[in-house]
C-alpha cells in the first residue's frame, strides 16, 4: 500500500470518528486543525485506524505522533511487512 | 518548610538569592540550587533527603539503561532492544513501589484485614512528603528516555537539581524534564524575569495568607465540627468555601513555585487556568492541576486496558488513577470515579451537543459537580461522606437553615465576594490594558510594585499573628 492509498483509506477513517465528511487530511494536518481531535478522541482514532488497517502501534508511537504524515508513514511501513 | 512562613521567606529565599547571584557560573549557580533544595528538603526531617537521594541515583541508571545507546541510535533500530524494555520495566516497578510502600501500604493492609479478616501487621510507615510528586516527575523522565523524547543526563549533578530543584519539589507542578533540560545548562535572570517572578511570588503568597487560610477559617467553623447537625444552607455554604479555599491554596503554591522558578531564571510549566470559567466537567480538567492531568494523558491515556485501546475504558484507568494518587483513602478513589463518570457521560453526549446545551445550564451544571466534587474529597470518614451528602438535600433533618451560616457570610462578606472576583482572569484585563500605550504600561507597572509592596505587606503581617498552615497539598504528596 503506498501512501496515497493510505492517506485516502485514512480519510474514511477520520470522518467516521470525527463524524465530519468534510475532514480532508495530509502529511501535515495535526490536532489542531481538526477541532474534535483531543487526546481523547485521539485514542478513538488509534483504535479506529488499527481495526482499519489491522495492525498495531506501539504506546510510544500513540504518544508521540506529530501529524497525519507520521501516521501515515508507520501505517505504510507495517502494510509492507 | 513551608513558602509561607517568615523564615522561608525573609531567611531561606533571601540567602538562597544572595549566594545565588554572588555565584557567577552556571555550575556554581546550580550548586548553590542544589544545597538549598537538599535543606529545604531535609527541614524538621532530615531522614527523608534519603528516599530523595535514593530515588535520584537508581533514576540516574534506569534514564540512561532506558534509551538507546550511540550505537543503537547508529544503526536506526526500530524496535527497543529487551535492555531498554527491562530498564523501562524497572523504572516502572521502582518507582510506583516508592509511591505505593510509602503512600499506600498501610490503607492496602488495613483493607485486606479489613474485607478478608486477615490479621496482617499494619505497616508504620509514614507518608514522605512530596513523593507523588517528584516520584512522576522522575519517572516521566524515565519513560521520555525510553520514548527517546529525551537524551538521559549523564551528569549525576543536573539530574539531581531537576528532581530536587525546591520551588516545584515538594507540591508541583509537575515539571517534566524536557521542559527545563535545557535551562539546568544555559540560563540566564533577566530584570524583567526576575520582577515577574517575584510578583508572581507575592501573588500567590497573598492568595494563600490573605485569601486560602481565612477562608479555610470559616470551613473549619462548619465541617470541624459535627457535619451530621449542620443544615442544608450551612452544608452549601461551607463546600461552596472550601471550594474557594482550595483553589487559592493550591494555584497559590503553583504561582510561588513558578514565580521562584522565574527569579532563578527557570520557566516551568502553568498549573492552573482560571478553573472556574469552566463551562463543562471536561473543560475543568484541562484548566486544574494541569500538570497532572497532562501527565496521564500522556503516560496513561495510550496504554491498551487488557489489550484493548477504548476511550471509556481508558478515562476509567486515568480517572481511578487520579482518585488514588491523590490518597490512601476510599473518598479520593470515588472523587476519580466520580469525575470520571462526567466526563465519560460528557464524551458519550460529545462536543457538539454539549455545546447546543444553553451556556448558563453549563456553567451551573459543571459547578455543582465541582463543589458537591470537593465535598467529596474533604470527607475521610466514609460515614462523614454520607452525612454531607444528605445534608445537602433536602432530606437534611436540620432543616434550611438556623441563621448561623446567614451571620458568617454577612461578617466575612468582603472575603468571599474577593474570593470570587479573584476566580476571573483580573490580570489579563490589566495586562490588555497595559498595552494600550506607553502611559498605560508605566502607570500598569508603577501600580504593580505597589500593589505588590501592599500585599507582601499584608500577608507577612498576617504571617506574624498566624501559626503556620501547611499548603494542602503537602498532604498529597
Amino acid at each position: 500500500m503506498d501512501r496515497e492509498q493510505v492517506r485516502v483509506r485514512l480519510t474514511k477513517v477520520f470522518r467516521d470518528v470525527f463524524d465530519d465528511d468534510s475532514i480532508e487530511i495530509s502529511d501535515k494536518t495535526t490536532a489542531d486543525d481538526i477541532e474534535a481531535w483531543d487526546s481523547l478522541e485521539h485514542i478513538a482514532l488509534i483504535s479506529a485506524v488499527e481495526r482499519a488497517f489491522k495492525m498495531r502501534f506501539a504506546t510510544k508511537e500513540v504518544s508521540g505522533m506529530k501529524n497525519v504524515g507520521e501516521m501515515i508513514s508507520i501505517i505504510a511501513e507495517r502494510a509492507k511487512k | 518548610m513551608i513558602f509561607s512562613s517568615l523564615v522561608f521567606l525573609y531567611l531561606f529565599l533571601p540567602l538562597c538569592l544572595l549566594f545565588y547571584f554572588l555565584v557567577k557560573s552556571t555550575k556554581g549557580k546550580n550548586g548553590v540550587l542544589i544545597v538549598f533544595s537538599l535543606l529545604f528538603y531535609s527541614w524538621g526531617e532530615p531522614v527523608r533527603i534519603l528516599f530523595l537521594l535514593l530515588s535520584a541515583v537508581v533514576n540516574y541508571f534506569l534514564g540512561i539503561g532506558a534509551a538507546p545507546t550511540r550505537e543503537e541510535l547508529k544503526r536506526g533500530d526500530d524496535t527497543p532492544s529487551v535492555r531498554r524494555k527491562v530498564f523501562l520495566a524497572l523504572g516502572l516497578v521502582f518507582n510506583i513501589g516508592m509511591i505505593g510502600v510509602f503512600k499506600y501500604s498501610k490503607f492496602i493492609v488495613t483493607n485486606i484485614n479489613g474485607i478478608f479478616g486477615a490479621s496482617l501487621p499494619v505497616p508504620n510507615i509514614e507518608p514522605v512528603i512530596g513523593i507523588s510528586f517528584y516520584t512522576f516527575q522522575i519517572l516521566s523522565y524515565v519513560v521520555d528516555c525510553y520514548w527517546e523524547k529525551v537524551e538521559p543526563q549523564r551528569k549525576f549533578t543536573k539530574l539531581l537539581l531537576y528532581i530536587s530543584l525546591f520551588p516545584q519539589l515538594i507540591a508541583g507542578p509537575i515539571v517534566r524534564y524536557s521542559t527545563i533540560a535545557d535551562e539546568i545548562d544555559n540560563r540566564r535572570v533577566t530584570l524583567s524575569d526576575f520582577s515577574e517572578g517575584f510578583s508572581r511570588l507575592v501573588l500567590g503568597l497573598a492568595k494563600k495568607v490573605i485569601l486560602a487560610d481565612n477562608l479555610f477559617n470559616i470551613v473549619d467553623q462548619f465541617f470541624g465540627k459535627d457535619v451530621g447537625a449542620l443544615t442544608m444552607a450551612g452544608t452549601w455554604y461551607s463546600v461552596i468555601l472550601y471550594s474557594l479555599y482550595i483553589y487559592f491554596d493550591f494555584s497559590g503554591y503553583s504561582d510561588m513555585a513558578i514565580g521562584m522558578g522565574r527569579m532563578f531564571g527557570f520557566h516551568f510549566n502553568e498549573n492552573f487556568n482560571h478553573p472556574y470559567l469552566c463551562k463543562d466537567v471536561t473543560e475543568f480538567w484541562q484548566r486544574w492541576h494541569i500538570s497532572l492531568g497532562s501527565f496521564f494523558r500522556d503516560y496513561l491515556l495510550p496504554i491498551p486496558v487488557f489489550g484493548v485501546r477504548n476511550k471509556y475504558t481508558s478515562l476509567f484507568l486515568v480517572w481511578l488513577c487520579t482518585g488514588i494518587w491523590h490518597g490512601a483513602n476510599w473518598n479520593y478513589i470515588i472523587w476519580g470515579l466520580y469525575y470520571g463518570a462526567f466526563i465519560m457521560l460528557e464524551t458519550a453526549i460529545g462536543k457538539k451537543r454539549m455545546a447546543k446545551i444553553p451556556i448558563v445550564i453549563r456553567h451551573i451544571y459543571s459547578k455543582l459537580v465541582i463543589i458537591v466534587g470537593f465535598g467529596i474529597f474533604y470527607f475521610e470518614d466514609l460515614g462523614d461522606l454520607g452525612k454531607f451528602l444528605r445534608n445537602l438535600t433536602p432530606a437534611n433533618p436540620n432543616g434550611f437553615s438556623s441563621g448561623i451560616e446567614a451571620m458568617s457570610l454577612v461578617n466575612n462578606l468582603f472575603l468571599v465576594i474577593a474570593a470570587i472576583i479573584c476566580t476571573f482572569p483580573l490580570l489579563n484585563l490589566v495586562k490588555k490594558f497595559s498595552l494600550r500605550s506607553q502611559n498605560t504600561k508605566a502607570v500598569v507597572s508603577v501600580a504593580g510594585t505597589l500593589v505588590s509592596a501592599g500585599l507582601l505587606v499584608l500577608s507577612s503581617i498576617l504571617l506574624v499573628n498566624a501559626t503556620a498552615n501547611a499548603f494542602l497539598y503537602y498532604k498529597f504528596g
